[in-house]
Parts: C-alpha cells; sequence; structure tokens
C-alpha cells in the first residue's frame, strides 16, 4: 500500500469535524502559497516598473537638455532639436512614456525662468502635450479635469483660457482651485476678475497661493478692488482685504469703514484690523458708539489696533474699559491708559484691589 | 579641465542640476554635482572646489547644515551661492548668518547664474 493510499485511508476514518479542519488546513495552505507567488510576481513587476522608469527619466533629462543647448542662432529650431522633439512627440502617444516626459518637463520647469523656461514651454507644444492637457478638460473625472488644468498653467498656454474658463463654477473646489491659479499665474492681476462673478467660496489656502503668485510678478500695478470689497461672495470680500492690505489701497478706505457694519463677523474683524493699519481715526466714530454691542473678538481686534489711532480724548472710554469683563481687553486697556495718561494708571494701581489687575499692572511695569 | 575652476553643486533636482551641468561647463568650469547635502559635503572634502552651489531643502543634510559645516569645520572661505524657493525667505536669512554669499530664488534663470558665478570667481 503506497504513502498516499494510507494518508487518504487515515483521512477517511477521521471523524468528521476532524475532515473539515484538514480540508481548510490544506486549502489556507495552497492560498498562502498562491499568494506568495502573486507577491513575488507584484514585486518583481514594480521594480521592473520602477527601473523603466528611471531608466526613461534619465534619457528624457539628457533629452531634453541636449534640445535647449542645440539651438542654432540662424535657424528656429535647429536639425537636432528637430529630432528630439519628434522623438518626445512619439513617446508621448504612449501614456506611461508620457507622464514621465511632462514630469522632466516640469520638474525643470519649477526651477528656471527666462530663456529657458520660454523654451520648455515651446516644448511642450511642439511635442503635442499640450493637446492632451486640453483633452484631459473634456475627462468626466475631475481629477483629471484638474490636473489638465494644472499643466496647462505650468505651461503657460493662455490659448486655452475659453476651455478652462467652463470650469469657473465647477462644484469640485480642487478644480475651481487650479482655475483660479490658471487665472492668476497667467494673465496676473487682470486674471482676478474671476472675482467679479465667483458665486463660490476661494478656500484660505487658495487665498494664500494666489497672493503669492502675485507678489512675484514685476508689476504691481493693482487693478480696483472696489467691486470685490462690495461683493455678494464673503470669500471674495475676505480676499479683498487681504489685497487691500497688502497693496496699500488707500482710496477704498470709505468702503473699508461701511465693512465695519457688514453682516459677517470676520469681515467686521479683518476691516478693523486693516483700518487701524492704515491708521485711520474714523474707526473710533463707527466702533466707540456700539463697542459693547458687537462680540468679544471685535473689541479686542478693536482694542489691539487702538494704540494706532489714541488721542487724550479716548481716555475715558479706555478708562470705562478698565473694568471691562473680559481679561484681554481690560489688559490692553490698562496697557494703553499707561501710554497716554501715566499719572492716572499709577492712581488706579494704588486703589486697585483685584488680583487679575495686580498682575496686569506688575506686567505692564515690568514692561 | 585640469585648469579650469572647480564648483560643487548640492542640489536633489537632478534635471536642474543636469541642465546647470551643462551649462557651466560650458563656461568652462568643472562641476561635481551631489544628490543631497550629505554628498556635497563629501564632494567639497574630496575636491576642494572654488566655490559651492547649493539648494537649500535637501535629504539627509540641508543646505544650511552644508554651509555651516564648509564654514566651521572646513574653514573655507570659498564664495557659497543658496539656491532657494518661494518662502524660504527666513532660511535665506540663516544662509546669510552662516556665511553664504549670495542667492538665488528659484525660478532663476541660468544666465543670470553664471554671471553671479563669474563676478564672484574674478
Amino acid at each position: 500500500m503506497s504513502i498516499s493510499q494510507n494518508v487518504l485511508q487515515y483521512f477517511y476514518q477521521l471523524p468528521i469535524l476532524l475532515q473539515i479542519v484538514w480540508l481548510c488546513s490544506v486549502g489556507l495552505t495552497l492560498l498562502i502559497i498562491l499568494f506568495l507567488f502573486y507577491l513575488y510576481y507584484l514585486r518583481s513587476y514594480l521594480r521592473g516598473e520602477e527601473s523603466v522608469l528611471k531608466e526613461l527619466f534619465t534619457q528624457y533629462e539628457t533629452n531634453l537638455i541636449t534640445y535647449l543647448y542645440s539651438g542654432d542662432i540662424d535657424v528656429e529650431i535647429s536639425s537636432e532639436q528637430k529630432k528630439i522633439s519628434d522623438k518626445m512627440k512619439s513617446c508621448a502617444k504612449n501614456t506611461f512614456k508620457r507622464n514621465i516626459l511632462i514630469s522632466v518637463l516640469s520638474k525643470l520647469k519649477n526651477d528656471v525662468s527666462g530663456e529657458i523656461a520660454t523654451a520648455i514651454n515651446l516644448l511642450y507644444i511642439k511635442t503635442g502635450l499640450i493637446n492632451y492637457s486640453i483633452n484631459k478638460l473634456e475627462s468626466k473625472k475631475w481629477e483629471i479635469i484638474a490636473l489638465g488644468i494644472k499643466e496647462l498653467t505650468q505651461f503657460e498656454v493662455k490659448t486655452a483660457y475659453n476651455e478652462i474658463n467652463k470650469y469657473q463654477n465647477h462644484p469640485k473646489h480642487e478644480v475651481r482651485n487650479q482655475v483660479q491659479l490658471y487665472y492668476v499665474s497667467l494673465f496676473q492681476f487682470k486674471g482676478l476678475e474671476f472675482l467679479n462673478n465667483l458665486k463660490t467660496p476661494i478656500s484660505e489656502w487658495n487665498q494664500i497661493q494666489l497672493l503669492e503668485i502675485l507678489q512675484k510678478f514685476d508689476d504691481q500695478e493693482i487693478t480696483d478692488i472696489s467691486p470685490w470689497l462690495k461683493s455678494d461672495n464673503d470669500s471674495v470680500v475676505l480676499f479683498a482685504l487681504k489685497l487691500a492690505k497688502i497693496y496699500n489701497q488707500f482710496q477704498v478706505i470709505e468702503i473699508l469703514l461701511e465693512l465695519l457694519n457688514h453682516i459677517n463677523k470676520d469681515i467686521r474683524i479683518c476691516a478693523i484690523e486693516i483700518l487701524g493699519y492704515f491708521h485711520v481715526k474714523e474707526i473710533k466714530e463707527i466702533i466707540k458708539p456700539n463697542f459693547f454691542d458687537r462680540s468679544n473678538e471685535e473689541q479686542i481686534s478693536f482694542f489691539k489696533i487702538f494704540e494706532e489711532v489714541i488721542d487724550a480724548e479716548d481716555e475715558s472710554f479706555i478708562i470705562e474699559n478698565t473694568s471691562n469683563a473680559n481679561f484681554e481687553i481690560r489688559f490692553l486697556a490698562f496697557k494703553l491708559l499707561k501710554m497716554i495718561d501715566v499719572n492716572k494708571w499709577h492712581a488706579i494701581k494704588l486703589n486697585t484691589t483685584e488680583i487679575d489687575n495686580e498682575r496686569i499692572f506688575n506686567y505692564l511695569e515690568a514692561m | 579641465m585640469s585648469n579650469s575652476k572647480k564648483i560643487v553643486l548640492a542640489e536633489d533636482n537632478t534635471t536642474l542640476s543636469l541642465l546647470l551641468k551643462f551649462r557651466l561647463e560650458k563656461e568652462g568650469y568643472q562641476l561635481f554635482i551631489a544628490e543631497d547635502g550629505k554628498k556635497g559635503i563629501e564632494l567639497i572634502e574630496e575636491h576642494n572646489p572654488e566655490m559651492v552651489l547649493t539648494d537649500i531643502m535637501m535629504p539627509f543634510i540641508s543646505g544650511l547644515e552644508l554651509i555651516s559645516h564648509v564654514r566651521n569645520k572646513l574653514n573655507l572661505k570659498i564664495p557659497i551661492i543658496v539656491f532657494s524657493a518661494a518662502g524660504q525667505e527666513e532660511m535665506v536669512l540663516k544662509a546669510f548668518n552662516l556665511g553664504a554669499n549670495d542667492f538665488m530664488g528659484k525660478p532663476f534663470s541660468p544666465n543670470e547664474l553664471v554671471i553671479r558665478i563669474k563676478r564672484l570667481l574674478m
């Protein structure tokens, strides 16, 4: 009797429960072996792909640099450049190679400016990569659309304006962000005109990105921001307030004063900060009469900028606030009082009984 | 080539390094490329260059640590140009405090870089 027959005989003699356990063990062992083979295959495949990617990346890098430095002054494009551009064009037909090619161009485009940057933009058009990016705009997937816009922004394709403009109010904020970056990166301050029709909010992060892009331009002549300060879109107003501060828009002070009574608290606080930054004394006439009806944040913001607009006639208002229930306001009031009337400050200090106030006095004295 | 001035470039963007190598070698300089600060220091110690070009943000050892090593450990007075990206203004100030001679904000023009290198190596 062979071993297999012995094993089978032994197996059939076992109780049914043990037979099931044995079958499960064998099945699971086979599954593990199968998975091990699959993992081995997957690892080899990924390593192979990574090595091809590295190889192609290096090859395209070399091709790109050779292209950029093999120009001929006498002709628009040298024969060597034409050869490289054609080769890249044919590579771009393959999605895998196209993605590598775009990443090589992007990587260099991010770090260089001037003639080289212009040459990269031109190569992007010559190799037909521009068409793939424009085709991405027709995709049903929002992330592909956003990627297409990003590429067209990076390679400064102004002619895609009409196609990109369609996505100005796209439901996905990632797409809208890319559209806004496209406008500002390529059309500078004129690109901010999208704010006129914007129905959706601009994220804080995107506002920062837009401001950063704007600051890079040599021409810092900003367009009129008044319509944006009056916008129904609160995020547009907040963005315009940032612009007002960064670009010292003194001509919009009247509108900033109106914003002190805006329905949105964040806008009111921001307006207080900017008017303080601009040293606009009229702010006091608007804030002081209804100071106690305003939110705590507004009151604190006002006291923080009070130093910039303070006069001797504000003394009674400040003294009134030295007994404010809010510690921060009380502290700022004592600080301001010390600034404008040190004698009065000393007088109050001598009569103070509250521990909190004693701490404030000690701190201010040490300052 | 043996008489040409040696420059060590520490930059993690390989495409930019390749472009600068091509451009600077055309100008007659001998370029040694490091992909990170650690390799940059090794190349500086090995080749004793006339100039160092370094990015600020790099793997393993940053551009700031590299400058500090050149100035404080190796006591070299060679000119150092720092590359910085937007938003790294504080880093640039630190680089100057550590002994950097010049800086270029990315994106920069390679032609402008060549002019600055020539001026510093005059």
